[in-house]
């Protein structure tokens, strides 16, 4: 994969982005990064979206030694979620390859406003 | 109860991250519901993700979904700027990240649902332009043809 020099300026600079929001916000660089693969790399949606997973685990994980450093992660509720999380995590991995309907992104994309909103009252 | 919702919110952000799509973003909103502070929530989906990404990064190099070329112009920087972005939550309050994350969804959301919808109406054009233009159809007009010449 040739990635012209202009493009892997784009690629610095929204990849700093990713990051800074995954470390700030705790994720949601995901997003972001599939973005760039489909937009500058050139990547299919699931080339994409498996690679962006590829690029989130090491930032997930310097973050997480951040937070936990400073005391902030409560071991408790997060082994069970973690443990959800993995299940969910083997089933939807399985449905990627099986994945040809845009309706599951459009219901996603109103989960997430929803859910932004929720978060703002 | 607590441990019940804790499970299944994991389970559905989790379905979400093996697809790649997002499940963090799909979790944090979730997880606001119970009774937990911002930056622990933050916590949570960061240290919970990790297990969740080795097992479907193992899947999906197994199905051969994984392209590694030219990744470390993403990586680098991602990383040098999620370490600063993790140190600046610590220093902000929970007020401030709940609505910095708030906005982020709805703009995320926004952005996804445009994506979505135009990647549908491209679709549907080109569907009907490959209906156009189907050889399968030409082919069944030209023995028709050939058969009105000799007519």
């Amino acid at each position: 994969m040739d990635i012209p020099a202009k493009n892997k300026w784009i690629l610095v600079i929204f990849s700093a982005l990713s990051g800074f929001i995954n470390g700030f916000l705790g994720g949601g660089g995901g997003v972001i990064v599939v973005a760039l693969l489909l937009t500058v790399v050139k990547l299919n949606q699931k080339n994409a979206q498996a690679t962006a997973l590829l690029v989130i685990l090491p930032l997930t994980v310097v973050s997480a030694v951040v937070y936990l450093i400073r005391g902030s992660v409560d071991w408790v509720p997060t082994l069970w979620v973690t443990l959800g999380v993995v299940v969910g995590g083997i089933l939807g991995a399985l449905l990627l390859s099986k994945l040809k309907s845009n309706v599951a992104k459009i219901i996603f994309a109103v989960v997430l406003i929803a859910g932004g909103i929720k978060m703002l009252f | 109860m607590q441990i019940f919702l804790l499970v299944l919110f994991g389970f559905l952000s989790g379905i979400i991250g093996g697809m790649g799509m997002g499940g963090g973003t799909l979790l944090v909103p979730l997880l606001s519901f119970l009774d937990l502070e911002q930056k622990t929530i933050q916590a949570i989906n960061l240290v919970s993700f990790i297990p969740m990404c080795c097992v479907a990064l193992g899947f999906h190099a197994k199905n051969k979904l994984i392209k590694k070329s030219g990744i470390w112009w993403i990586i680098i920087p991602a990383l040098i700027a999620a370490v600063g972005g993790a140190f600046c939550a610590d220093i902000a309050g929970n007020k401030i990240l709940r609505l910095c994350f708030a906005v982020f969804l709805i703009g995320v959301g926004i952005w996804q649902l445009i994506v979505a919808i135009k990647f549908i109406v491209d679709s549907k054009k080109q569907g009907n332009l490959k209906v156009e233009c189907n050889p399968a159809l030409t082919d069944s007009i030209l023995p028709l043809d050939k058969s009105q010449k000799n007519k």
